[in-house]
């Protein structure tokens, strides 16, 4: 085993000094660096309602897509994600292409919204933005695009009020919760979900991104970081070092109720898959999606395992099932490079031969 | 927080991380390390200037954080080489001893379960009048657990078992922390399995590794893949759903014992609030569903109207096809009067365009009952009576009608057609009696 070492002591030294060296002028750069911004793109509200507000985006010129695309975002992130940076921005990709981009943001919950269940999420605040989008553009119909858990969202809505929707995207979006590697819905099976949401009401952003931190949690807390010193005599890209960390701190807490519904109807329950799923009145079945659908997930996503996403084209009822495998994880399907060039073509192209 | 303004902090820093950093100087020189060499806790007084040091303050902790657990790594490498030079199952052993820990899962969500148990402690021996309830599952067992299961009588009795229940549930909750802690335990040592193979397969000449940050990644990987073994496994699935169930219960104990605190003061709770919250939710969904009930109804309503007036309009048409017959067979009865007078002087002969309307007539006489039928000349003779007397009243009746269509024509065309069909409806009626009554 010592033969696979090859570190001269004096090497290691001045490796360990450069190292120092680093992280002292990193943290007093660090100290004077101003909070970062985010959200590039211009947008106006079209709609409100209690914490929510439908926004639709400004591109540098005006869309040719007729049906506008409509993004769900999930409730455990902030959604501006999806316009993280000038150079890493799905909308303001999509809208280069002529897209007309609406977004739903979710705000953030406190104890009034206790009590919202999935009905009031997916047959209220979804339905209502949807209508909202289509009187907005003067359409019958428009496109869904849900991301993450805010894809399962738009499942259950496309089931069971396709009438409004002319074709359905999800990216990232989990389908089947029992599949072997999904470690978030290993741990989560022999909780008692009704005891958890009844002791804490609504569910602590900290305490979800600590559960999230876990999945990886020598990398995440500790290589990350030890990455960044190597990055920090680069503004631009502590920047993005910083807009990132921002983004996967800055999140929401859940509405009591609607996570205790989650977790037992997806998580533990897999009823997407499963059947038995009931949003409100509505029953869904998967099987009742006829719009054309386009599923784009990411082959190293450790939130949401391919294996959770691909098989969705097993159970829809549409004949127009378009799947995309995105070389990359959970979180750079919107930020990468490659996710730059691929994704927004991808969503572009398909639509416009829908259109 | 520190002084902010210091502007030397590259200085500090080195000052801080100075004894460590000798230990490695040394080291590199060849010399042996010591047998416990420097620290860097240097990094963590160092790091504690920054607290709240501007809007990178978290950021910052979470590097210094990672910087010491990465110079902790470093030091164990160090120790390890130290110890066994020559390599082999010494260096090994002593790399096993300083990696295989459970601390290296040390993340913030563990700091989250321990800080969460002692608050629990602390609190419920406030409440249960036990302040020197022992920190540890099995010494609090040992001292308190009987205590817990005494049967509870007397005036004080429920306060009694409510803080029997709240005893146990801290007593489970620190048992399952502890179930917990060995799977961590479990997943380090497979990690440190991990990092064994993966250096074995890193031996071969081209593949070794020649800095500290290649070993420090390859741990990481080992690291993790060692961790998701564990964390996938049935045990951990079952441990974790039981641990975060017995904190959930102590918490719920100490709500409990806040709200009853609470009540006793007059202070509003955490129950009333959930209440009046629920009960909001509730109505609002009510007059959502209100709202959309009457939505639906102006929707059925409009509707309605639209099906009357499509009704409308198709029994107007269908009356104006009466009436075009009617027209028709008026024509034809003038047509057969003609007939009679040409019998009795036969000069003229009838225009094609009248003996095309013929058949329309005789179209509209089959829809009459068979018992219509009869001998040629006696329905003849019936039918010109009948169509002289019928025929005087036509053209004040066509008048009528023409009124109502041009009334009409300034008006929605379904309403327009309403009144047409409301003008005509009265001759068409009449003809049909008279139809009837003709054939009786």
């Amino acid at each position: 085993m010592m033969d696979a070492l090859r570190i001269e002591p004096a090497k290691a030294f001045e490796e360990m000094m450069t190292t120092q060296r680093k992280l002292a002028a990193a943290l007093d750069t660090l100290r004077q660096v101003e909070d970062v911004d985010f959200g590039v793109t211009a947008k106006d509200a079209i709609y409100r309602e209690d914490k929510l507000v439908v926004y639709r985006f400004r591109g540098e010129k005006k869309p040719t897509a007729r049906v506008p695309i409509l993004i769900v975002y999930a409730l455990v992130n902030r959604p501006y994600m999806v316009d993280l940076q000038d150079d890493r921005s799905l909308v303001k990709n999509l809208l280069a292409r002529g897209e007309d981009v609406y977004l739903i943001d979710w705000g953030y919950p406190d104890g009034a919204d206790r009590w919202l269940t999935l009905d009031d999420y997916i047959n209220g605040y979804i339905d209502r933005s949807v209508d909202a989008v289509a009187r907005h553009c003067g359409v019958d119909r428009i496109n869904l695009l849900g991301i993450c858990q805010g894809g399962a969202f738009s499942l259950c809505y496309a089931a069971t009020h396709g009438e409004k929707l002319k074709n359905l995207i999800t990216m990232v979006t989990p389908v089947d919760f029992h599949t072997p590697e999904n470690m978030l819905s290993h741990w989560v099976q022999d909780m008692d979900v009704d005891l958890f949401v009844d002791t804490l009401g609504n569910v602590p952003a900290d305490l979800m991104n600590q559960g999230y931190l876990m999945l990886k949690p020598v990398r995440l807390n500790q290589q990350k970081y030890i990455g960044l010193v190597d990055i920090l005599d680069d503004k631009a890209e502590l920047e993005n070092f910083l807009r990132m960390e921002k983004w996967i701190f800055d999140s929401p807490d859940q509405a009591g109720e609607a996570f205790r519904q989650f977790i037992k109807d997806f998580y533990q329950g897999n009823k997407l898959v499963n059947g038995g799923l009931k949003i409100g009145p509505n029953e869904v079945h998967l099987g009742d999606i006829d719009m054309p659908v386009l599923n784009i997930f990411a082959e190293q996503d450790h939130l949401v395992p391919p294996s959770a996403s691909r098989v969705l084209g097993e159970h829809v009822g549409t004949d127009d099932y378009t799947a995309v495998a995105f070389r990359g994880g959970h979180i750079g399907i919107y930020v990468s490079g490659r996710a730059q060039r691929e994704v927004p073509s991808a969503i572009h192209d398909w639509l416009a031969a829908r259109s | 927080m520190g002084d902010a303004s210091n502007p030397d902090w590259t200085s500090q820093w080195q000052a801080a991380a100075r004894p460590w950093l000798d230990a490695w100087k040394d080291f590199a020189q060849g010399a042996a390390a010591p047998a416990a060499p420097a620290r860097p806790e240097g990094f963590e007084q160092w790091a504690r200037l920054f607290t709240g040091a501007g809007p990178q303050g978290e950021t910052i902790e979470r590097m210094v954080d990672a910087a010491k657990n990465q110079a902790a790594f470093m030091q164990s490498m160090l120790g390890a080489l130290s110890a066994a030079p020559g390599g082999g199952t010494n260096w090994a052993e002593a790399l096993r001893g300083s990696l295989a820990k459970p601390a290296m899962f040390d993340h913030p969500m563990a700091q989250v379960w321990r800080d969460g148990g002692e608050q629990a402690r602390q609190f419920l021996a406030r409440f249960m009048r036990v302040p020197d309830m022992p920190a540890t599952p099995a010494a609090a067992t040992d001292a308190w657990g009987a205590m817990f299961d005494l049967p509870a009588f007397g005036p004080m009795r429920e306060h009694q078992e409510r803080y029997q229940r709240s005893g146990r549930a801290w007593l489970e909750y620190r048992k399952q922390l502890d179930r917990y802690n060995k799977l961590m335990l479990d997943a380090a040592q497979r990690g440190f399995a991990h990092f064994e193979r993966k250096l074995a397969d890193r031996e071969q000449p081209g593949r070794q590794i020649e800095s500290l940050r290649a070993l420090y990644d390859l741990w990481v990987d080992a690291a993790e893949e060692g961790y998701a073994e564990v964390a996938l496994s049935p045990e951990f699935r079952a441990a974790y759903g039981d641990l975060v169930n017995a904190q959930m219960r102590v918490r719920a104990q100490m709500q409990g014992e806040v709200e009853r605190m609470s009540r006793e003061l007059g202070m509003p709770t955490r129950s009333e609030v959930n209440s009046i919250g629920q009960r909001l939710q509730a109505l609002r969904r009510e007059v959502r569903a209100d709202g959309t009930a009457a939505q639906l109804a102006g929707e059925v309503a409009a509707l309605r109207r639209q099906v009357a007036d499509l009704k409308a309009a198709q029994a107007a048409a269908s009356r104006a096809t009466v009436t075009q017959a009617q027209r028709a067979d008026d024509e034809a009865d003038a047509a057969q009067e003609t007939v009679l007078r040409k019998e009795a002087s036969p000069r003229k002969r009838p225009s094609p365009a009248r003996a095309e309307r013929k058949p329309a007539a005789k179209t509209a006489r089959r829809d009459a009952p068979a018992s219509a039928a009869g001998d040629f000349a006696s329905r003849i003779g019936k039918y010109a009576e009948s169509s002289l007397g019928a025929s005087r009243s036509k053209p004040a009746k066509k008048a009528a009608a023409t009124k109502g269509t041009a009334a009409a024509k300034g008006k929605a065309a379904a309403r327009g057609k309403a009144a047409v069909t409301k003008g005509k409806a009265a001759p068409g009626k009449r003809a049909s009696r008279r139809t009837d009554k003709g054939n009786a």
